[in-house]
């Protein structure tokens, strides 16, 4: 235990993060981090069914050992990256060199009075692209410590994102940032029913990126960003736990500031080259600077109660009124030009202030009601408010020559808006027999809405919008024998308003599930879904339609001490066709989106002869889809595990990387991650 | 014509919503659920069981036992509270003092074996009245017949025992059903739960949500996707309707997709423009009213407009600007 203490404290300082190099995002460099995830075979949905939850019969034994814990380490070489590096960055991301792949221990009753259980698990250390770190300390009616942590990096630089046709090249549209969560939360038991806690939330995002500055309608600037935001949420309260009832009341406040920046003093002629008016445009200097600056408190109740044998009910209230200060500055200098006043200017300074509340009120209550040994009636309503009231104080001047200055556009100095929505549901559940539950139920939404429209809306500055959705609920539980269920779901919606043309309107919604225990060795478990939604308001003719089947496979005969199957296969396809008026002249067209899609991922894992607990695994998984992004992915793993001594075994890891796309050829790439290391047990 | 309830009826109907609430407040443990099972029926042929305390399992369950000690339903033997002490094993299982004197196993309350329902009755005798249970009731699993011990395993001990908590376990256990959300993650651009890196957990409460699809929430019951895109919550002087309205999958395939950003359309332009597509009209459509067309001058056939973000790229929502281009 020793030792593996000496390497848990070792190896997380070994494999600290060596300073990074982040490029800018829009150009070829080798993957800057790398993540590991542990091998996954890429089949968990068998792989569950290999170690069933819940089984009951079956309780793990006691060890006397106060102390369990694994540690995987090693390294990680890359075959190099063919095709676009970008690509490779923005779908994989992992890196070269050592890497900490996982870290677990659990430590109970280590006869100290600070705690009586530590749990801590660490996965993808070392600049991997998702590193996270977890802990829970507990002392068995005293506290409740939890702690959790991720970074995680995200690169996204994808040319058919952005402008393809870009005269510099691709340039614009991508960032390189790390965002990091962290949390924390103490729940204290002084005993009796009385139960305080306390948390904290931390998440931000810091990196850089390019993003565009765009002068009216006539030109855009790709602009080197420098991201920076973060958000703190700080809570406590107090839970009251009766066998009867429960309340929580809760009081939290949150911060947060976006202190976003974009620079840059180099000539850009934009991705608008072509003259105007005989003037090429261009931008020549920018500063840009955000002070953005949001608070808010909130109070929330929660009660749950069981007041009688046939009756429990529950319900919360909640308020918040988050605020925000904007303090916006930029200022752009070079050839603009004002179209509406058909005159060109070289400088542009705006100066943004102002405030933003947003009263939240949300309430629900419900109650589920037992009049009969096999009836349950479920009740439910819901009511969630935001009204916002904006003061933004936006300054935008124009200067043509030094002491010429004037008012491109202005922005509204106060107004509001508002979103109201509601839900209410009603299910019956019925026992027919042990094995067989019926469910039917009604669901009505409704609510409304008004929020600023566009600076050029042609139907006035807001835009309104009303909600009104009935849907008829149905279902079926049978279980067949012990080892056979199946669940059907249905439900079927007609809507009188609705928000988008692409909502929900007139829909069935299917979706059927079988899970079979063949033998004790073989399980089957097969889905089927289906979503048809249906608008045919003239000039909308929304026709959506989605189907996805899927079959998993698990095999392990003699419990798979010497071979194990594991395997899924899924087919969706989807199809959306709706009409839609093409600019520039407002022409009718229809928008036509496919995707028919082959899902499979598999693992088989075989005993090595010869070789006690020594595994071969191989799989991986596949993605091929036709349609309107017609694109291969394939994720094949071979992985050898071969024990070294009672504590420590040897792995090897091979998985393949390829993605290809049929419309945008040069975003494909292919590599090959080879991995060697230890994996330390106690 | 109905007559309004007399003052003595409103006193009497008050009063007994009192007397209602003064029981349930009581701190006394709620009874058993009714059994419906075959064997409760049998045992109720002769006297009713009575409890026979955890020991006397010990006798012949002596692995169970042991490892029960070090689980969490433990504090059921030794606290008040649960009003069951040293009968921890009965607190679920029911009495035992047939099955102890006639070691039949029909001689006793199997939860397995009971309906979902049924069995959710049991663990929710203590659990009901916890706030990760404010959305049971409602929440899809309860309905669909997915008891609590379809996930939680009862008498494991161990860090992960009672519970899956690493996010690999995780994952492989809503995946043993949600298969075809699983094969989503095999798509390109995806959340990270294939790398381990998140669970579903973190955007799902499996115990049920305020939210539609058991979603999570955040600070003051906001969607929990702002938990860690916090960049994207707001509020925002200028806010983009879908976002609120709709949420992120109204552009975006959580789960997974073919499209970059997980967008739900492969080219922006046609994503944005299937809502943008409305004339101005005096009497607007009741079916999908808002999303007005854009101004001419976007001339979709160059590629500089055919991806709207690249000028609108503040999209979730903007401090300064109300087309969202800064």
């Amino acid at each position: 235990m020793r030792f593996l203490l000496a390497l848990v404290l070792l190896v997380p300082v070994l494999a600290q993060t060596a300073p990074q190099t982040t490029p800018a995002p829009a150009q070829d460099q080798p993957p800057a981090s790398a993540a590991p995830a542990p091998a996954q075979p890429a089949a968990p949905a068998a792989e569950a069914q290999a170690t069933p939850q819940a089984s009951a019969d079956n309780p793990a034994p006691t060890s006397a050992e106060d102390f369990h814990g694994s540690i995987d380490f090693g390294y990680r070489w890359l075959t190099g990256v063919n095709g676009s590096m970008d690509e490779y960055r923005s779908v994989v991301n992992l890196g070269q060199g050592p890497k900490l792949f996982g870290l677990e221990f659990s430590l109970r009753d280590p006869g100290t009075h600070l705690f009586d259980e530590l749990d801590v698990r660490a996965y993808g250390w070392g600049g991997d692209p998702y590193s996270t770190a977890h802990a829970d300390l507990r002392k068995k009616r005293v506290y409740d410590l939890s702690f959790d942590y991720r970074n995680i990096a995200y690169f996204n630089a994808v040319p058919s994102f952005a402008n393809t046709g870009a005269p510099g090249g691709f340039d614009e549209q991508s960032f390189d940032i790390h965002r990091r969560a962290l949390s924390a939360g103490l729940d204290l038991f002084p005993g009796g029913h009385f139960v305080p806690y306390l948390a904290f939330d931390h998440n931000s995002g810091s990196g850089q990126g390019i993003e565009t500055w765009v002068q009216d309608s006539n030109n855009d600037y790709a602009v080197p960003t420098l991201l920076s935001d973060s958000t703190e949420n700080y809570r406590g309260g107090i839970r009251i736990e009766y066998s009867r009832f429960h309340l929580t009341l809760e009081q939290g406040g949150t911060t947060y500031k976006d202190d976003d920046q974009a620079s840059d003093a180099t000539l850009l002629k934009g991705d608008n080259t072509a003259p105007i008016f005989g003037q090429t445009l261009s931008l020549s200097n920018l500063e840009q600077a955000y002070g953005i600056r949001g608070h808010s408190i909130y109070s929330k109740v929660l009660f749950t109660s069981h007041l009688a044998p046939w009756f429990d009910v529950y319900g919360q209230f909640l308020y918040s009124e988050p605020k925000t200060d904007i303090h916006f500055s930029e200022v752009a200098s070079g050839n603009f030009l004002d179209v509406s006043q058909l005159l060109f200017y070289s400088g542009l300074v705006t100066m943004g202030t102002g405030t933003d509340n947003q009263p939240h009120t949300t309430g629900n209550i419900g109650f589920e009601l037992r009049p009969l040994r096999r009836l349950r009636v479920i009740e439910s309503l819901m009511t969630d408010r935001y009204h916002d009231a904006a003061a933004p104080a936006i300054a935008i001047t124009g200067i043509v020559a030094p002491g010429t200055i004037f008012t491109p556009l202005t922005e509204p100095t106060a107004f509001t808006e508002y979103v109201n929505y509601n839900q209410q549901q009603i299910d019956v559940l019925y026992d027919v027999t042990n094995r067989i539950t019926l469910h039917g139920g009604w669901r009505y939404v409704w609510g409304d809405a008004e929020t600023l429209a566009g600076q050029l809306s042609q139907t006035g500055p807001l835009a309104t919008g009303k909600l009104s959705r009935n849907t008829g609920i149905g279902g079926l539980t049978y279980r067949a024998i012990e080892k056979l269920t199946f669940n059907l779901d249905f439900e079927g919606t007609s809507s009188d308003d609705i928000y988008f043309r692409t909502s929900l309107n007139d829909y069935e919604k299917g979706r059927a599930r079988a899970r079979y225990q063949v033998a004790k060795a073989l399980s089957l478990q097969a889905n089927f879904q289906v979503l048809n939604n249906r608008n045919p308001a003239q000039g909308i003719n929304y026709s959506f339609q989605s189907r996805d089947n899927a079959l998993s496979i698990f095999w392990t005969p003699d419990a798979g001490k010497r071979i194990s199957l594991m395997g899924e296969y899924d087919r969706s396809t989807l199809s959306s066709n709706i009409d839609y008026l093409t600019l520039p002249f407002l022409t009718s067209a229809v928008s036509r989106y496919r995707d028919n899609a082959h899902t499979a991922t598999s693992a088989l894992n075989l005993a090595v002869p010869g070789i006690k607990d020594g595994k071969l695994t191989l799989g991986g998984s596949m993605f091929v889809s036709s349609g309107s992004a017609p694109s291969r992915y394939y994720e094949p793993l071979a992985r050898l595990s071969l024990p070294v001594s009672k504590h420590v075994a040897w792995n090897a890891e091979w998985q393949y990387y390829g993605f290809g796309q049929s419309f945008y050829l040069y975003e494909g790439f292919r590599t090959n991650a080879f991995i060697t290391g230890l994996r330390l047990t106690q | 014509m109905l007559r309004p309830p007399s003052k003595a009826r409103l006193a009497l109907l008050g009063a007994a919503l009192v007397a209602i609430a003064a029981r349930g407040a009581q701190d006394k443990p709620a009874a058993p659920a009714p059994q419906t099972t075959a064997q409760d029926a049998k045992a109720a042929d002769s006297k009713p069981a009575t409890y026979v305390g955890s020991e006397t399992c010990q006798t012949c369950h002596e692995d169970i036992f042991k490892a029960f000690q070090k689980n969490p339903h433990a504090l059921v033997e030794t606290d008040k509270k649960y009003g069951h002490t040293t009968q921890a094993c009965e607190a679920c299982h029911g009495p035992g003092s047939k099955h102890a004197d006639s070691l039949n196993a029909a001689d006793i309350r199997q939860p397995a074996k009971l309906t979902a329902a049924a069995a959710d009755h049991i663990c929710l005798t203590c659990h009901l009245n916890q706030p990760t249970h404010i959305g049971r009731i409602n929440g899809s699993h309860a309905k669909n017949q997915v008891s609590c011990v379809g996930c939680h395993a009862i008498h494991k001990n161990g860090p992960d025992g009672l519970v899956a908590r690493k996010p690999a376990d995780i994952n492989r256990q809503c995946a043993a059903c949600h298969t075809d959300v699983w094969a989503s993650f095999m798509r390109p651009y995806r959340h990270r739960l294939p790398e381990g890196a998140m669970s579903c957990v973190d955007c799902h409460n499996p115990h049920g949500s305020v939210l539609p699809h058991g979603m999570q929430t955040v600070d003051a019951n906001e969607p929990g996707c702002f938990k860690c895109h916090g960049d994207k919550r707001g509020p925002f002087t200028y806010e983009h309707a879908p976002v609120r309205l709709e949420g992120c999958p109204a552009c975006h395939q959580p789960h997974g997709s073919a499209n970059p950003r997980m967008l739900a359309r492969a080219q922006i332009g046609f994503l944005c423009l299937e809502c943008h597509a409305n004339l101005p009209q005096p009497t607007l459509p009741a079916n999908g009213t808002m999303g007005t067309v854009a101004p001419a001058f976007h001339d979709m056939r160059q590629p500089r407009f055919q991806n709207c973000t690249i000028c609108h790229q503040k999209v979730h929502g903007s401090y300064v600007n109300r087309d969202f281009l800064k």
